[in-house]
């Protein structure tokens, strides 16, 4: 057997500012060539764990308490310098965008050899290799802020692995990729551990990772290390709730509810009056570079509707069509029977909320409630009115005892809820949220979907919005919500219909670069029990019975 | 992330420069032009920065931006030391009066007078800050974003300092565009900031909206980047720079066309040949 690369023992780390452990006993080896998954849900100790082994902890994060072994290749990091362990340790971060330097790609795959102060044509020499082994080489000479989100994952890996560290640890690196780059990024981790390197990949998303055959799993529960073994045991033991497993896994292992499983949401009556109309929408920034290409669809009450599409598409120009932060160029948008070329941003408000995909692009007021009162003010409801849209929101999000809090002191989870409280109290009738999973774990997500389309349930005009729509690269959770799919590729509606239709075959889906999941194959084959696409857990009777 | 300036590869003269020598030479013109009151001179400078700019192929398209910022607060300060009759006292002691007024405003009185003086000085004003901006707006469009970490590394700073040029240089357009951001998801909360009304208090706090998230981000932003940086060992040794800068024969006489003109207006000057001039007496 060989030697291990990374042995952990018995490890153990509290922040500073908290009090309770954010890991502890943790255990396992790693040798090269392996790739070992770490799975686990938001909060589990995946990153914690991460920051021990590369060295920010305890020399970023000071004054924690951090107890246990770890050695690096046979060396104890707690003795090296940070520039020692990044020769030895490599850390691409879950978001590329926060890792890049560089203001151009050569400055960037770079910039950790420049810092070693590595002789210039060395430098150049094992700048030009890495990007040739990523097949990047096109990309030398661009500049990094315009790559696209595939393209600066893969320049961020090539920053790391132009260091030549031999231990990987990658964080959530699937996490920002449209389907068809996850599994280009997934080839090239196995490539990367045949070469000989040890890799730690964090992810969540089990699903995916399972076709590159991980060797071996760390499982985590709130900080606690349950698990580290065979992936198929692993998949006997993990809990479906807290990691997303392939589908069969997940149907199977539901842990039984405490309440029913949602209904899924009903077909809209195609008859019901358009909210939104697009007519042959078109969309450039310069005229050599069309974004939108004639789309033209409406979204009606009742509709529950996914957009799917690979990065650049054009899901979210569409969307800004709706709430009058774009123009089309050519063609019209109707919001309420209104042409949005005669009406302002503030006036369609009261139609079309839209959630951004951060809160901290919106998030500003000293308090909560004032927070959540900013957006019908705006459009002009009474002060009564706010009032009472405030409780509303707050209660629909769960978030009352806060109203006195600053919302910028909320965890992240809080402050996304807050978020979508700022939209729902302006009672929009369409709501719209842009990738609102992304980063989330299986548990929380589905939680804060239910509530969303629970709200849309209340019958007798007490539902708070009569649509929504959701921009998303997670193919399941159009699956497990929504009764219509916006299918985008290259500016144009490729396919719009029940999910049943526009999922049924591999042709189209690949044409527009999404990969189908295992829950969709299931639900392709139970299709004819089911009579419609359901979520996992939702189809475990019938897996049972088969 | 930080974006980058948006820069255009040109073939000019300008550009194939040594950034480093056009550094240094704008860095000593402007010292020079500082120096300088007199509007004969002044005027040569600013037909030399304009003559760079279009040297430089900058189409109007490109500055305009840019200069419907600048050209109105030069305009403004120009105007108001006119008025005030305020800057000018070290240049000049003696005044020839061309006009002189009475205004009643607020009910206060207000007699403002315009000299021959205060003409010249306000053209030579005018002209001092037009060619510094002009010289000044050289630098982000003609110089490739990758080269400012290490043509100021040339220049003498630390590794520390000349990549935090780099960083600082690309702060700006990263604003705009988180600026942008902001702007729009605020919108679609129904806020208006072309409806802004009330007092300059008011005003301000109607502004919390965009300032708060765009503060919050860039601390946020900052963050992150300082973990990326320690992450790939910055600041843990004498750092190589990727890029190499090598002077030409032109780049040195550059140089030393910069270091002359200085060295000549500081001469000049103390012979007393170069001076605050109105004309005044050459007929």
């Amino acid at each position: 057997m060989t030697t291990p690369a990374l042995i952990i023992q018995d490890l153990s780390y509290r922040y500073r500012t908290r009090q309770t452990l954010a890991l502890h006993n943790c255990t396992f080896t790693a040798s090269p060539g392996q790739i070992i998954l770490i799975a686990g849900a938001s909060g589990c100790g995946k990153t914690t764990l991460m920051r021990c082994i590369n060295g920010l902890i305890p020399r970023s994060y000071k004054g924690g308490e951090l107890a246990g072994r770890i050695e690096v290749l046979g060396q104890d990091p707690a003795a090296m310098s940070l520039a020692a362990i990044s020769q030895l340790v490599g850390t691409l971060l879950q978001d590329p965008e926060k890792q890049i330097v560089g203001s151009y790609v050569l400055n960037e795959v770079a910039f950790g050899l420049e810092n070693l102060g590595i002789p210039r044509p060395e430098i150049v020499r094992r700048v030009d290799e890495t990007l040739a082994y990523l097949g990047i080489s096109h990309l030398r000479d661009r500049e990094t802020f315009a790559l696209s989100g595939g393209e600066k994952q893969k320049v961020a890996l090539a920053g790391v692995l132009a260091m030549q560290p031999d231990i990987l640890l990658l964080d959530e690196p699937l996490a920002s990729l449209d389907p068809a780059s996850v599994q280009e990024t997934l080839r090239v981790i196995r490539r990367l551990a045949e070469g000989g390197k040890t890799v730690l990949l964090i992810e969540h998303r089990v699903e995916d990772v399972l076709h590159i055959a991980p060797d071996r799993v760390l499982y985590l529960e709130e900080g606690e290390q349950r698990f580290f073994g065979p992936v198929a045991d692993f998949l006997e033991l993990a809990d479906p709730a807290q990691v997303k497993l392939p589908a069969e896994h997940s149907a199977r292992r539901a842990r039984p509810r405490e309440q029913p499983l949602p209904p899924p949401v009903p077909p809209a009556d195609p008859q019901a009056p358009a909210l939104v109309q697009f007519e042959d929408v078109h969309f450039w920034y310069t005229p050599e570079r069309p974004v939108l290409h004639g789309v033209s669809a409406a979204i009606r009450a009742g509709d529950v509707i996914a957009l799917l599409g690979a990065n650049g598409a054009g899901k979210s120009t569409l969307v800004k069509h709706a709430i009058c932060l774009l123009r089309p160029r050519q063609g019209r948008v109707l919001v309420a029977n209104e042409d949005t070329r005669k009406v302002t941003a503030a006036q369609t408000a009261r139609t079309v909320g839209y959630v951004f995909q951060s809160p901290t692009h919106m998030l500003f007021a000293p308090t909560v409630r004032e927070e959540l009162a900013f957006g019908p003010q705006n459009i002009g409801f009474t002060a009564a009115e706010v009032t009472e849209n405030v409780a509303h929101a707050l209660r629909v999000v769960n978030l009352q005892g806060l109203e006195e809090t600053p919302p910028l002191s909320l965890s992240f989870g809080q402050q996304r809820r807050v978020g979508i409280a700022a939209i729902l109290a302006m009672r929009s009738q369409i709501l719209v949220m842009d990738e609102p999973t992304s980063g989330q774990d299986y548990r929380n997500y589905t939680g804060f979907m239910d509530a969303i389309l629970a709200m849309r349930a209340q019958g007798n005009g007490a539902a708070p919005f009569q649509a929504v729509l959701f921009i998303t690269h997670d193919i399941d959770l159009a699956v497990a919500y929504a009764n219509r799919i916006w299918l985008f590729h290259d500016g144009r509606l490729a396919a719009d219909g029940p999910p049943e239709e526009v999922l049924a075959t591999d042709d189209l889906l690949q044409r527009c670069r999404v990969a189908p999941s295992s829950l969709v194959r299931l639900n392709r084959r139970l299709l004819p029990q089911t009579g419609r696409y359901r979520r996992a857990e939702a189809l475990a009777p019938l897996l049972a019975s088969s | 992330m930080l974006v980058n300036w948006n820069y255009k590869e040109r073939d000019t003269i300008v550009q194939k420069l040594d950034p480093r020598a056009r550094l240094i030479f704008i860095l000593l013109a402007i010292v020079a032009i500082i120096l300088t009151w007199d509007l004969r001179i002044l005027l040569l400078w600013l037909v030399l920065a304009l003559l760079s700019l279009r040297l430089a192929k900058l189409t109007w398209k490109e500055m305009r931006r840019f200069w419907l910022v600048v050209l109105p607060i030069i305009t403004f300060l120009v105007i108001l030391t006119a008025l005030t009759g305020r800057g000018g006292e070290e240049a000049y002691s003696e005044q020839h009066p061309l006009w002189q007024g009475t205004w009643i405003l607020f009910g206060r009185t207000f007699s403002p007078s315009i000299s021959i003086e205060q003409l010249f000085f306000a053209a030579s004003q005018f002209a001092r800050m037009l060619s510094m901006a002009s010289l000044g707006l050289l630098i982000p469009f003609t110089t490739h974003p990758a080269r400012y970490g290490v043509a100021f590394k040339g220049l003498g700073l630390s590794d520390k300092f000349a990549f935090a040029t780099d960083l600082a240089f690309r702060f700006v357009p990263t604003l705009g565009r988180d600026f942008q951001t902001v702007l729009d998801a605020q919108r679609a909360r129904g806020y208006e900031v072309e409806r802004l009304g009330g007092g300059l208090a008011q005003q301000a706090r109607n502004l919390a909206p965009l300032v708060i998230p765009i503060t919050i981000g860039a601390i946020l932003g900052a963050e992150d980047i300082i973990d990326a940086m320690d992450l790939r060992a910055f600041g843990t040794h004498k750092r190589t720079w990727v890029i190499e800068l090598v002077y030409q024969h032109r780049d040195h006489w550059l140089i030393a066309a910069g270091v002359l003109l200085l060295g000549l207006t500081i001469l000049l000057r103390s012979l007393g040949v170069i001076h605050f001039w109105t004309g005044i007496g050459i007929q």
